[in-house]
């Protein structure tokens, strides 16, 4: 096949597109590309100056700052821990709820419920459900028997984070459930029948039928999730701030600490850019599978 | 024309309408003329078309009837709203209908006031009367309100002030004032200062309490005027004390009887075999409000936090490190605080006074009516007493405690610097500071109404000398000193609020955990040292 010959003029079908995409590029420049490379500058500036001079500093501090590696690595624990368990929870839901049973419809409204709070609320209701003395569940565990202690679900470093945890699971599943729900109505039914006639077990129908044709969604589903995770910033806010002690800091609170509590904007801005740079890279699969497709 | 092409014409269209467009001026005739008038013209639209103004409409009546006394064939307007097809009348230049245009009314200003007070009903109420009183005096002055929450404040007085806009006048604490001096966020005030008459045979600023006026200050300049100043105190429930079988006219005056009375104080009160009642209630979430609690028992221990010339951490002193051992041990040796404490802040330990689960808790003027909304029932301002902060055995420290202070700032922001002034003067004048003690049992940083002018024959506020509560607190002014005041100040708190959490909750032990915040604050720290200077080891 021939080679077009190079052209120098975009046609007026190219300059058209252009032209209706040029209103958003420019909306997207000053939301994100402005304060993007506003945070990168500042990010090279040295600590609390007036003058902009180009510097290292700023990283060369975080590398030695404990708390950053601190904030990152509980970071890496959160968003691992509840990716896995929103897929897990998602998926078994996802599973429930696909099958062919009475309420179907309100059962599922039930599950994306949590999903429709924000963050910032979920973060307050768990605080208070979670307070040793007068919150619901340690209420509960006493009314039961199982113990009469006052566990300190938030304030105890050891159970902090799994607390924190658990509410996001609860918070954040049916995101999951939902593209996860979708791709299952997506599988035709002649599939599992056809296994059925071949003497294929429930698990082996999931093994070898279910999940290879959800392997896409998943990974939407988990890449995504993933991104937001890191971005995970009210719930933990609401519940401990980052304590006890720093327990439970992840690196978006550790950030608007420095920014907004400590006012070492240049200091905040290298880690947000450390940040965007761990989002980029891991959400790189996922934009090239975007890109494939089309 | 194809379709294609007329898409591309409305998306022109479309980006022409976003592109801002400047107004033309309209052309202002620089000499008066004649003018026949034609249908459906009238006086306001020609005034807007020659004078640039409508509003300037009465001029061509004025210069038209002057023009008919001495010439008649102009006409001559008795009913402005009514002109005739016809008429010869005068229209002036701009500059002649400017010289006959009354001078313009002080022109109306808009304030923006922001304070986390507003967000509490009966401190907005007093503010709310507060303004009334103002916009009265100042008619062309409007207040606008601007709420913000306590823990919330900073976050958006910074991202505002740093986009350029933000309220005119605010209320912060001390806790951040020094960052936002240093960051320039501030209006230098000092020749506003400077142009106002002096007081009491001294000058503007004579009334208020020198160690305040000192936080407001950079290099000589004034950028803030002081607020609310109260020392920190114990307040004690004295009907809890009596069920203890405790005398509620004897507070614990040292730490040591502290620890007895609290564990007294630490029941199971409605006898369900589970303890109800604690002896102590404090703040452990990282909280602003932690500071205002820990550093009475530092202080009152004979600790520092830092070096004086503010370049090393002191809490590696023995008393220092006492104090904290003290404090922590309070909940995992002694008990006698209730389980949750890192979960605490400032609101739910009042609200754990109100519920009668502590019986003591650190606080000041503004813990009694606060309690008392919290839980009516209780009568908190019949059985809450107060008293100084207790201090180590044997022990006499010159500061003992440590006060809340806030300041009026004003934004540098701001389009009407002068009337944002007479805001920042009128709210901190003898009379709102009165009135705010009236409405919220706030003490003031003046002294002509918490006290301390009494040498130059200034009385304070007898009503607040003579209150139950704020005679302890002003009181105990005199034994109270400021945390260090550098921009750094809320990171190094931070990192003490920190150790504190890890103490409590058995992460690290005592010792540990303020080594750990001791190491971090000299590295907060080293910005001030020399190369080669170093702090000494924990």
């Amino acid at each position: 096949m021939r080679r077009p010959p190079p052209r120098f003029f975009v046609s007026h079908q190219e300059l058209e597109g252009y032209a209706f995409v040029l209103p958003s590029l420019l909306m997207l420049f000053l939301i994100l590309g402005f304060p993007m490379a506003i945070a990168v500058l500042n990010s090279f500036t040295p600590l609390w100056s007036e003058v902009k001079t180009f510097t290292l500093e700023n990283y060369v501090k975080l590398a030695r700052d404990d708390l950053f590696w601190n904030a990152l690595l509980i970071t890496f624990y959160f968003v691992g821990s509840t990716v896995l368990l929103h897929l897990v929870v998602g998926l078994a839901v996802a599973v429930a709820l696909n099958a062919q049973i009475r309420a179907h419809q309100f059962l599922r409204v039930m599950a994306i419920l949590p999903w429709t709070v924000p963050d910032v609320i979920s973060g307050l209701i768990w605080r208070f459900m979670y307070n040793p003395t007068s919150g619901i569940i340690n209420d509960l565990l006493h009314k039961t028997g199982i113990t009469n202690a006052y566990i300190e679900w938030l304030a105890h470093p050891k159970l902090a984070l799994p607390s924190v945890i658990f509410s996001d699971v609860w918070r954040g599943y049916p995101f999951v459930m939902i593209i996860l729900l979708a791709g299952l109505q997506a599988i035709p039914r002649e599939f599992y029948e056809a296994a059925r006639v071949d003497g294929a077990s429930p698990l082996q129908e999931f093994r070898y039928i279910t999940i290879p044709l959800l392997q896409r969604m998943i990974i939407v589903a988990v890449a995504l999730d993933t991104i937001w995770q890191f971005r995970r910033f009210g719930l933990v806010y609401n519940m401990t701030l980052g304590g006890p002690g720093h327990a439970t800091e992840i690196l978006s609170l550790y950030i608007y600490k420095q920014y907004f509590k400590y006012f070492n904007f240049e200091y905040a801005s290298a880690m947000a850019v450390v940040l965007a740079i761990i989002m980029l890279v891991i959400s790189l699969p996922y934009v090239r599978m975007m890109v494939r497709r089309v | 024309m194809n379709k294609r092409l007329l898409n591309l014409l409305l998306v022109v269209v479309m980006l022409a309408v976003w592109v801002p467009t400047a107004l033309a001026a309209p052309p202002v005739q620089e000499k008066g003329q004649d003018y026949i008038v034609v249908a459906d013209d009238w006086l306001s639209k020609l005034a807007d078309k020659y004078l640039g103004n409508p509003f300037d409409y009465p001029a061509i009546v004025e210069y038209t009837n002057k023009k008919h006394a001495e010439d008649a064939s102009y006409a001559k307007i008795t009913n402005p709203d009514l002109i005739e097809v016809g008429w010869k009348i005068y229209i002036p230049s701009a500059e002649e209908a400017a010289a006959i245009a009354p001078a313009p009314p002080p022109a109306a200003v808009t304030l923006v006031f922001g304070d986390w007070h507003l967000t509490e009903p009966h401190w907005e109420k007093a503010l709310k009367e507060a303004f009334e009183i103002f916009e009265a005096k100042h008619p062309n002055i409007h207040i606008e309100l601007d709420y913000v929450s306590y823990a919330d404040k900073e976050t958006k007085y910074t991202t505002e002030i740093e986009a350029g806009v933000g309220p005119d006048v605010f209320h912060l604490h001390g806790y951040s004032l020094k960052s936002f001096i240093e960051k320039g966020y501030l209006y230098d005030i000092t020749p506003f200062i400077e142009a106002e008459a002096g007081v009491y045979g001294g000058d503007f600023l004579t009334p208020w309490y020198p160690q305040t006026l000192e936080l407001m200050q950079k290099d000589g300049r004034y950028y803030a005027m002081p607020g609310d100043f109260m020392s920190m105190v114990l307040f004690y429930n004295k009907n809890l004390f009596t069920e203890a079988g405790l005398d509620p006219t004897k507070p614990p005056t040292t730490w040591d009887e502290f620890v007895d009375y609290a564990k007294k104080l630490t029941r199971d009160r409605d006898g369900d075999g589970q303890t109800d009642t604690w002896g102590f209630g404090t703040v452990g979430a990282i909280d602003p409000g932690f500071e205002l609690r820990f550093t009475p028992i530092l202080f009152s221990h004979g600790g520092a936090y830092l070096t004086p010339d503010n370049k090393c951490a002191a809490l590696n002193s023995a008393e220092a490190k006492e104090a904290f051992k003290f404090f922590v041990e309070l909940v995992t040796v002694h008990g006698v605080v209730p389980p949750g404490v890192t979960a605490q802040n400032p609101g739910t330990v009042r609200q754990q006074m109100a519920n009668e689960q502590i019986a003591m808790l650190l606080g000041s003027g503004w813990t009694p009516p606060i309690v008392d909304k919290n839980n009516p029932d209780l009568k908190a301002f019949e059985v809450l007493e107060a008293a100084p902060v207790p201090v180590k055995a044997g022990l006499k420290p010159e500061f003992s405690t440590t006060a809340w202070i806030s300041a009026w700032m004003i934004n540098r922001n701001t389009k009407h610097p002068k009337e944002a002034w007479e805001l920042v003067k009128f709210i901190t004048s003898k009379e709102m500071e009165q009135k705010w003690f009236d409405d919220a049992n706030v003490l003031s940083s003046r002294r002509d109404v918490s006290g301390g002018l009494e040498a130059q024959g200034v009385k304070g506020y007898d009503k607040l000398l003579n209150d139950k509560f704020a005679k302890v607190i002003a009181a105990e002014l005199a034994h109270a000193k400021f945390v260090p005041q550098l921009k750094e100040w809320p990171q190094i708190i931070e990192a003490v609020n920190a150790a504190a959490q890890e103490g409590f909750t058995g992460a690290k032990s005592p010792e540990k955990a303020l080594e750990d915040a001791y190491n971090r604050i000299n590295e907060i720290l080293s910005v001030y040292r020399a190369a080669g200077e170093t702090c000494p080891a924990f």
